[in-house]
């Protein structure tokens, strides 16, 4: 793989390794770094890279892996200062037209969700991929993938609506 | 598309059992303003799926850096890879293995001169010679002794051969006491 086809076919994975890695550590700026970090790395690997069989599962997967390395390095200290990113990063986005305060509810119900669950909702709800491109990319079973969704779901909703007067309505 | 369908879609969507096409139906229907009120709590999360996979990275600048990286990156690559903190390194390395060898030479060849120089010393004189006799001497008798200590050896060999010796005569006379024609022939030999 040339400069020129890195260009046309990894390249335009950006915003989605951007978006995965921001939904795992939860402050823009250490995503940006790691969208670079990922990079370079399918970068060192290009000699490789036509062997596979998808480009974008192979970024994903690196994402994750870089990520849960990040969060794993993760000190104490580091958690009080990510609060500090997080509640200027709510405050810019609920400045954003489309931002109401129940959506920026949803992004803190998301982030409540331990990362395995959050992964795969942001990957199938957010990044729209199918069932099978998800268990690549988390190295599960299609089935597992399924079951880990739905709860995550009805977890979301949970915390989105308190009281589960609308379940027993409908029933 | 009614809100019975919508509501069975959405069912089906917390169950994990919706396809691509159906989740997509669903957030476009809660994205219209006119969502009916019992459905409304369901709202915000579909507004923030699509308006989260809107976030792009693309500040201009953002993006001029990555490729900037990468051009270096290429760069590097088709150049030398080598760090330049790492050639400083190369550098003295090399500068301290000159040296060692430098050093030990000059430290062998002292040696050998001073080892040469007093050997002279010893066979010159006749003193030295006397000593150096001497010293050789002492080393034969050591050497004697020792050698003497290994025929100990020898000498218990030789008790335990009588022994077996001893052994064997017992036997022939108890043979020939059996059987004494049948043994004639051994005891002959022996």
């Amino acid at each position: 793989m040339n400069f020129q086809d890195f260009n046309t076919k990894v390249y335009p994975l950006k915003d989605k390794i951007f978006r995965f890695a921001r939904r795992m550590l939860e402050q823009t700026e250490e995503a940006e770094d790691l969208v670079q970090e990922v990079f370079i790395r399918m970068w060192k690997n290009r000699e490789k890279l036509d062997d596979y069989r998808s480009l974008e599962a192979l970024a994903m997967i690196t994402t994750k892996n870089l990520c849960l390395d990040k969060l794993k390095a993760r000190k104490f200290p580091v958690e009080s200062w990510n609060d500090h990113c997080q509640f200027i990063e709510t405050i810019a986005e609920e400045a954003r037209p489309d931002y109401s305060d129940l959506v920026v509810g949803v992004k803190n119900a998301m982030n409540s969700l331990p990362g395995q669950s959050r992964m795969i909702v942001h990957l199938r709800d957010i990044e729209g991929y199918e069932i099978d491109e998800i268990a690549e990319v988390m190295g599960m079973q299609e089935n597992a993938i399924r079951v880990a969704l739905s709860r995550a779901r009805k977890r979301i909703r949970e915390i989105l609506i308190n009281d589960k007067s609308y379940e027993f309505q409908r029933n | 598309m009614s809100f019975k369908e919508i509501e069975q879609l959405l069912a089906r969507y917390y169950e994990g059992e919706t396809t691509r096409a159906e989740e997509k139906l669903l957030k476009e229907f809660f994205a219209r303003d006119d969502v009916p009120v019992n459905l409304r709590p369901h709202q915000p999360m579909f507004r923030f799926f699509t308006a989260e996979a809107t976030h792009t990275l693309s500040d201009e600048q953002q993006d001029k850096v990555l490729m900037r990286r990468i051009e270096q990156y290429q760069r590097e690559a088709s150049t030398v890879r080598t760090h330049p903190g790492k050639r400083r390194l190369y550098y003295f390395s090399g500068i301290a293995a000159g040296l060692l060898i430098l050093f030990s030479l000059v430290f062998a060849i002292r040696n050998e001169v001073s080892r040469r120089h007093h050997d002279e010393l010893l066979t010159s004189s006749a003193e030295g010679a006397y000593t150096q006799t001497k010293q050789a001497l002492l080393l034969v008798s050591v050497g004697l002794n020792t050698g003497l200590d290994a025929v100990q050896h020898f000498k218990t060999l030789d008790n335990a051969m009588e022994k077996i010796q001893r052994i064997n005569k017992f036997y022939n006379y108890q043979n020939q006491f059996i059987n004494p024609e049948w043994t004639q022939a051994p005891s002959t030999n022996k």
